[in-house]
């Protein structure tokens, strides 16, 4: 039975054989999967990566970038969202006056 | 269609905190920089220099003078009624 320290689900567990053939247990940290772009799935940058408890307990300024959408688009796509809103919007108004 | 960049052009911010903002270009600073404002009270955009990447223009055009004061702006722009209710800066009420 492991000890007490170890019977945590939030540790891997790695089964490595020693040259004397015994097999020893290796225990790892579960690494946080980072920050992710809704649309291009690219990685979020100003946005810490670490357990949810400790992100909550940081000041809203450094959880996420202060942008629309901050922590939730990059940069990139928020730009092409705005530039075909206000493409789409420019043509819904060329055809009015045309 | 590739609108002009020039003064008084209404454009919106691509980048930044103020993304997604109307503001109007009041000067040519050179060949990638504008001076941009909102003004600030009118859409939240303070009156500072821009790239011209950060900015997506409008087929609106304003007549107001080079480096024209925000007061003046904002008259422009609420005569020319481009402003939809959202674009507008709620007011906050202090308590």
């Amino acid at each position: 039975m492991p000890a007490p320290r170890y019977r945590s689900r939030s540790l891997k567990r790695r089964f490595i054989r020693t040259p004397g053939g015994r097999t020893v247990v290796h225990y790892k940290k579960k690494r946080h999967s980072y920050a992710k772009c809704a649309v291009c799935k690219g990685r979020l940058n100003a946005v810490p990566t670490g357990p949810r408890v400790e992100i909550r307990k940081l000041p809203k300024s450094m959880r996420r970038p202060n942008r629309p959408y901050g922590g939730y688009l990059c940069p990139k796509c928020l730009r092409e969202k705005i530039k075909s809103e206000v493409i789409s919007e420019g043509l819904h108004i060329l055809e009015i006056q045309s | 269609m590739a609108y002009l960049l020039g003064v008084g052009r209404v454009c919106v911010k691509t980048a930044g905190r103020e993304a997604g903002r109307k503001c109007v270009i009041v000067k040519v600073i050179d060949k990638n920089y504008r001076l941009v404002t909102g003004p600030p009270e009118l859409t939240g955009v303070r009156r500072r220099k821009c790239n011209i990447k950060h900015l997506e223009p409008l087929p609106y055009v304003l007549d107001i003078g080079e480096d024209a004061s925000d007061e003046e702006v904002a008259k422009k722009l609420l005569e020319a009624n481009i402003l939809s209710e959202q674009d507008l800066v709620k007011k906050q009420v202090k308590p």
